[in-house]
């Protein structure tokens, strides 16, 4: 069942940003642009994620709704579009390996940096408070 | 120097200088939400993840994805060279023609890349397995929605005489 919520989700997200963006976008410019990532991206994680709706369990890998936008993004354009899903593969593959090098920057920085370990050698009763998640 | 960059763009699709700007601008945005999200929900509860939308989505998106309209130009800029200029880092083949390539792809990635590195050594292959069905189910629905809003192109009604 969470799966089923995982994929509800996901299509919400994908369609409100495919509908409301480009929109958005072509109405206002850059502040539609701003204002939409504001409106459709702020509801959207709030359901997703604060929520719950894509399957998030403490100490497994996360996995965000940023998948969703990737793929719903990729279908719209073919199915509107008739756009050739090959044409999008180089473009994709430069974005995960972006991506993919800023995650394992960022498991780096999160494991040294003084910032993210500022409990580390406190005693337990004068810790700061810890993250729900 | 422009020819010699976009020597290689038949064989692999994009120009070379396109990879860069691509590689980029994924790095900056999904450093930036897995540095900065988590904190700012921690710090600022449901209003920080609102934030953190407006702040880094709506920030990046410029930066990434920005096209020439309303207020920039309202037609492509045209390039010497022929073919018209790009105005955000991650590229979008074919002057646009390509399926649409978004952030959300990187910072997804960054986010699972993350998480695998954080994982404890022995327990990477078990974790990947299990973020597998969840991965599968979310791009699934992304793409019945994504699906969705692309048919009201083929089949929606035609009103107020609109051609």
């Amino acid at each position: 069942m969470r799966l089923l919520a995982t994929v509800v989700g996901g299509a919400v997200c994908g369609a409100l940003v495919f509908g409301v963006w480009p929109e958005m976008w072509k109405s206002y410019g850059i502040m539609g642009g701003w204002l939409a990532a504001t409106i459709v991206i702020g509801i959207c994680w709030y359901m997703n994620h604060w929520v719950g709706m894509i399957w998030n369990e403490p100490g497994r890998i996360w996995v965000d709704q940023g998948w969703a936008v990737s793929s719903s993004g990729i279908v719209w354009a073919v199915v509107r579009f008739h756009s050739e899903f090959a044409q999008c593969l180089p473009t994709l593959i430069c974005c995960l390996i972006g991506g993919g090098l800023a995650g394992v920057l960022a498991a780096k920085v999160k494991k040294h940096h003084p910032s993210f370990n500022r409990n580390a050698g406190v005693p337990a009763e004068s810790r700061e408070p810890v993250c729900m998640k | 120097m422009y020819e010699m960059m976009s020597h290689y763009a038949g064989a692999i699709g994009m120009p070379p200088v396109s990879i860069l700007t691509t590689v980029f601008g994924a790095f900056c945005v999904a450093f930036t939400v897995i540095i900065c999200w988590g904190r700012l929900v921690e710090d600022f509860g449901a209003i920080g993840g609102m934030m953190a939308a407006a702040f880094i989505i709506g920030t990046f998106w410029v930066l990434n994805h920005k096209l020439p309209g309303f207020g920039i130009n309202p037609e492509l800029i045209p390039h010497p060279d022929g073919g018209s200029k790009q105005f955000g880092l991650i590229y979008q083949g074919f002057r646009g023609a390509a399926p649409w390539v978004d952030m959300g792809t990187a910072i997804a990635a960054g986010m699972w890349v993350c998480g695998l590195c954080e994982t404890a050594r022995g327990g990477r292959l078990w974790a990947a397995a299990e973020s597998g069905p969840r991965v599968l189910a979310t791009v699934l629905g992304g793409a019945i929605g994504g699906a969705m809003v692309g048919l009201i192109g083929w089949t929606g009604a035609n009103l107020f005489g609109y051609k």
